[in-house]
C-alpha cells in the first residue's frame, strides 16, 4: 500500500471532482507534523557489504526494523553508517522490498536461514510476491513435514470448536485422532474380516455326517452358528452406518457417496433375507441369489486402506483410457472371430457354431491362455490362429505402460492441482484480510477521533498522540471527504465463519461503554463490538489458516 | 505489445510550466518512475493503483472519468508532463482553473455541456467508490435524487444541460464550494 504513496497526492487532486456535487463541505486536511522530510541517503553497512538508499524509501514500511526508529541501534557513529552482522545476500532481498514493494525469495536458500532474516527485519514472510509464493510455501511444508518426522509428535486435532457431532465425524474419517476412534476403527476392520472369513467357509464341505453318506457345507451344518456371526456382524455395519450417517456434515452428499452405497449393498441382503424367510419359501431361491451381495462386504475394506483408495480412484480416473482398450480389443476379438467362423464352419463337429461361439476362442487364444477346449483344424483356420495369438500378445502388451503413465501422470496431477487450489485460497484470504484491514484501519482511525474529541470536550488531555504517518493521515482524510460528497459512512466489515463478508449494521453496545457523543445522531458500531468483530476476524482467519494446512497435505 | 520508453523534458522546462519547485519535482518524478518505469501510465495501471486507495469500493470507472480527464492529448497514456501540469491545475491553480477541470471531468463526451446522464454516469461512479459497507444503504432512487438536486442548483435556465458559464457562476456563488476546493491544495 505505501509503495502507491507517490500516487496520494494525485488521488487527493482528483478528489477536486468530487466536490461540485459533494452534498456536505469537505473535512479540513490532516496537519501535516513533520515538515522537514529531508531527502537524504542512508548508509547500512551488511557485513561488510554496504548498500545505500533513500531515507524515504526505507520509511515506507514504517512497521518492519528498517523503516522504524529501532534502526538507531544499529546505528554506528564513527563510520555514520548502520551496520548488521546479518547474510548480505539475503539482505538484497530485503532491501529489494522496500525498493519494489515485492519480496522474492531466491530458490537457492535455504528456507530457514531465510525466515530467520526475514524475522530479524520484522518482515511478514506473507509479503513475498506471486512469483515467489509457491516456491516458498512448498520448501515451507516440506521443512514442516521433516519435523514432524523428526519430532514424532501427535498434535492431533486443534479446533476447539468442534461439535459432538463434528467430533464423531473427524474421528469416522482419521482414526489416528484417539484410542476410541483407533479401537472402532480396528474393531470395525475385524468384523469385516470375520464376515468374509464366514462367507467363504460356510460354503467347504464339512466332511460327512457320521451315519449318514452326505457331505454337506459347512452353512448347512453349523446353520445357527453362521447365522449368529451374521447377525452380529450385521448389526454393527448397521450401527456404524447410521452413526456415520448421523455425524455427516452433508447426509445427502454422504448418501450418494460410493462408501455408503457400499455398506448399504452389504447389510439390505441381510434384512432382506430376514423379510423373505417370514413370508414364504417361493422366493427363497432368489434370497439365495441375494447371499452372493455379501461379497461387497470387502469392498468396505477400502476405508482400511489407502493403497485400495487410490486403485478405485486410478481405475475411475482412467475410465477413457480403459474404454478405448476395451473397444480397440472388441473390435480385434470381432475381426479374428469372423475369419475363425468362416474358415472353420465347414468342417465336422466343430466346435465353431456360430461368431460368438468364436469369441471364446479369440480371447483364449489373444490372451495365450489357450485352454484347447476349441481348436481350429482347416489350415485356413490354423494360419489365422496363429496370427491371432501374436498379435494378442501385442495387443494386450500395449496398454499397460500407457496405464502406468496414466497413473503416474494423474497422480502428480491431482497432487498439483490441490495444491494449487490451496494457494489460491489463502492468496485470496490475504487480499481480503489486507482489503479489510484498510477498511477496518480508517474506521478505527474514525473512532480514535471522535474518542480524541470527547476527551477533550470533557477537559481531559488525550492519552496518546498518535503518530500515523502523512500518508495514512492523507488517504484517511481522503476517505472522509467521500463520505461527505456522498452523505454515506463506512461501517466495518464483518467475516463469519463461512468467510462471506456480512455487512455489520450499527449494533448497538453490549456492555455500557463510553457511548455517550455531543455530536452523534447515526447508528455507529462502538468500542466494544469493534473489539468483538476483529476478534471475529482473528478467529475466521486462524481457522483458515488451519483449513489451508490441512488441504494442504 | 511493444514496450515504450519515455523520457520527459529537461527539469527547467517542466519547472517554468508547472508550479511546482525544482526540488517537488525530482521527488515526484522519482516517485512516478518507480510506479512506472516504461515512464507513463496506461488506463490498466491507472485502475489498479485507483483501487489500492478504494479497497472496498468498485473504483474502475471513476478511474476511468479522471483518466480521460487527465490525459489532453486522448492518446490512452498519461505521461508525465500531463500528470505535472494537471497536478499542478489541480493543487496550485486558481479556483477558476479547478473549476474548469472539474467541468472537464463531468463532460465526458467534450461536448461543452454536462447532460443529465453525463451526471448520473459520474455520480454512480463516485457512489461506487463507496463499496458495500457504506450506511445508509444506496439504490437508484439516492442517486437520482442526489443528480436532481445538482441540477436544481446548477441548471440555471433549466433547458437540462449545465453550460461552462452556468457551472462557474453556480459554483463561485456557492461559498462551501469554494472553500472545499481549497482543501486540497496543500499536496506536497
Amino acid at each position: 500500500m505505501a509503495a502507491v504513496a507517490a500516487w496520494l497526492p494525485f488521488a487527493r487532486a482528483a478528489a477536486i471532482g468530487w466536490v461540485p456535487v459533494a452534498q456536505q463541505p469537505m473535512p479540513p486536511p490532516p496537519v501535516n507534523r513533520e515538515h522537514n522530510r529531508t531527502d537524504d541517503l542512508m548508509k547500512i553497512n551488511v557485513s561488510g557489504r554496504r548498500f545505500e538508499t533513500w531515507r524515504n524509501t526505507l520509511e515506507k514500511y514504517p512497521d518492519t526494523l528498517l523503516g522504524s526508529n529501532e534502526k538507531e541501534f544499529f546505528y554506528d557513529e564513527d563510520a555514520k553508517e548502520y551496520f548488521f552482522d546479518r547474510d548480505p545476500d539475503i539482505f538484497r532481498n530485503v532491501l529489494n522490498y522496500y525498493r519494489t514493494g515485492k519480496l522474492h525469495y531466491p530458490k537457492h536458500e535455504c528456507i530457514t536461514a531465510y525466515d530467520e532474516e526475514l524475522a530479524f527485519f520484522g518482515i511478514m514472510p506473507d509479503i513475498i510476491g506471486d512469483c515467489c509464493y509457491e516456491d516458498y510455501r512448498d520448501r515451507k511444508r516440506e521443512n514442516n513435514e521433516r519435523l514432524l518426522d523428526d519430532k514424532d509428535s501427535e498434535d492431533g486435532d486443534n479446533v476447539p470448536l468442534a461439535s459432538m457431532r463434528e467430533k464423531l465425524w473427524r474421528a469416522f474419517e482419521n482414526p489416528q485422532t484417539g484410542t476410541a476412534a483407533l479401537v472402532f476403527y480396528y474393531v470395525t476392520g475385524f468384523f469385516i474380516a470375520v464376515s468374509v472369513m464366514g462367507n467363504v467357509v460356510e460354503t467347504v464341505p464339512c466332511g460327512i455326517v457320521p451315519g449318514t453318506f452326505d457331505n454337506p457345507s459347512c452353512g448347512d451344518r453349523y446353520e445357527k452358528v453362521f447365522f449368529v456371526v451374521d447377525t452380529a456382524c450385521v448389526m454393527i455395519f448397521s450401527v456404524e452406518y447410521l452413526l456415520r450417517l448421523y455425524a455427516a456434515p452433508d447426509r445427502c452428499k454422504y448418501m450418494r457417496s460410493i462408501m455408503s452405497v457400499i455398506d448399504v449393498v452389504a447389510i439390505l441382503p441381510y434384512y432382506i433375507g430376514l423379510f423373505l424367510t417370514e413370508e414364504n419359501d417361493d422366493v427363497s431361491g432368489a434370497f439365495v441369489t441375494l447371499r452372493v451381495f455379501r461379497v461387497f462386504r470387502i469392498f468396505k475394506f477400502s476405508r482400511h486402506s489407502q493403497g485400495l483408495r487410490i486403485l478405485g480412484y486410478t481405475l475411475k480416473s482412467c475410465a477413457s483410457e480403459l474404454g478405448f482398450l476395451v473397444f480397440s480389443l472388441a473390435m480385434a476379438i470381432i475381426i479374428f472371430a469372423t475369419i475363425m467362423f468362416y474358415a472353420e464352419k465347414n468342417v465336422e463337429n466343430t466346435k465353431f457354431t456360430s461368431i460368438p461361439a468364436a469369441f471364446w476362442y479369440t480371447i483364449v487364444t489373444m490372451t495365450t491362455l489357450g485352454y484347447g477346449d476349441i481348436t481350429p483344424e482347416t489350415i485356413m483356420g490354423k494360419i489365422v490362429g496363429g496370427i491371432c495369438s501374436l498379435s494378442g500378445v501385442l495387443v494386450i502388451a500395449l496398454p499397460v505402460p500407457v496405464i502406468v503413465s496414466n497413473f503416474s501422470r494423474i497422480y502428480h496431477q491431482s497432487q498439483r492441482t490441490d495444491k494449487r487450489k490451496a494457494q489460491k485460497k489463502a492468496r485470496l484470504a490475504r487480499i481480503r484480510m489486507a482489503k479489510n484491514a484498510s477498511g477496518a484501519a480508517f474506521v478505527a482511525r474514525k473512532k480514535k477521533e471522535e474518542e480524541r474529541i470527547r476527551l477533550q470536550e470533557l477537559g481531559q488531555e488525550p492519552e496518546d498522540k498518535d503518530d500515523a504517518d502523512v500518508f495514512e493521515l492523507q488517504h484517511h482524510h481522503l476517505l472522509s471527504c467521500l463520505e461527505k460528497t456522498t452523505d454515506r459512512e463506512f461501517t466495518d466489515m464483518d467475516v463469519n465463519y463461512n468467510g462471506q463478508p456480512t455487512k455489520l449494521l450499527g449494533t448497538p453496545p453490549l456492555t455500557p461503554t463510553m457511548s455517550v457523543r455531543s455530536r452523534d445522531n447515526k447508528n455507529r458500531t462502538t468500542g466494544c463490538c469493534a473489539r468483538k468483530s476483529s476478534r471475529k476476524t482473528r478467529e475466521s482467519l486462524e481457522t483458515e489458516d488451519l483449513n489451508d494446512i490441512n488441504v494442504t497435505q | 505489445m511493444q514496450v515504450v520508453r519515455y523520457k520527459p523534458e529537461g527539469l527547467d522546462a517542466l519547472c517554468r510550466n508547472t508550479k511546482f519547485s525544482r526540488k517537488e519535482l525530482q521527488i515526484m518524478y522519482r516517485g512516478f518512475k518507480q510506479e512506472c518505469p516504461t515512464g507513463i501510465v496506461n488506463e490498466e495501471t491507472f485502475k489498479e493503483i485507483y483501487a489500492q486507495f478504494f479497497p472496498q469500493g468498485e473504483s474502475s470507472q471513476y478511474a476511468h472519468y479522471v483518466f480521460s480527464t487527465f490525459d489532453r492529448d486522448n492518446n490512452g497514456s498519461i505521461s508525465f508532463e500531463e500528470f505535472v501540469v494537471g497536478l499542478s491545475v489541480l493543487s496550485r491553480g486558481s479556483l477558476q482553473e479547478k473549476l474548469q477541470w472539474a467541468f472537464s471531468l463531468y463532460d465526458i463526451n467534450n461536448d461543452g455541456v454536462i447532460s443529465k446522464d453525463e451526471m448520473t454516469s459520474i455520480i454512480t461512479a463516485i457512489y461506487d467508490l463507496m463499496g458495500r459497507c457504506s450506511e445508509p444503504f444506496v439504490d437508484e432512487n439516492t442517486i437520482r435524487d442526489h443528480v436532481d438536486r445538482v441540477f436544481q442548483k446548477m441548471d440555471l435556465n433549466k433547458d437540462g444541460f449545465i453550460s461552462m458559464d452556468e457551472f462557474m457562476e453556480a459554483c463561485r456563488g456557492d461559498a462551501s464550494i469554494s472553500k472545499s476546493l481549497g482543501v486540497f491544495d496543500t499536496v506536497l
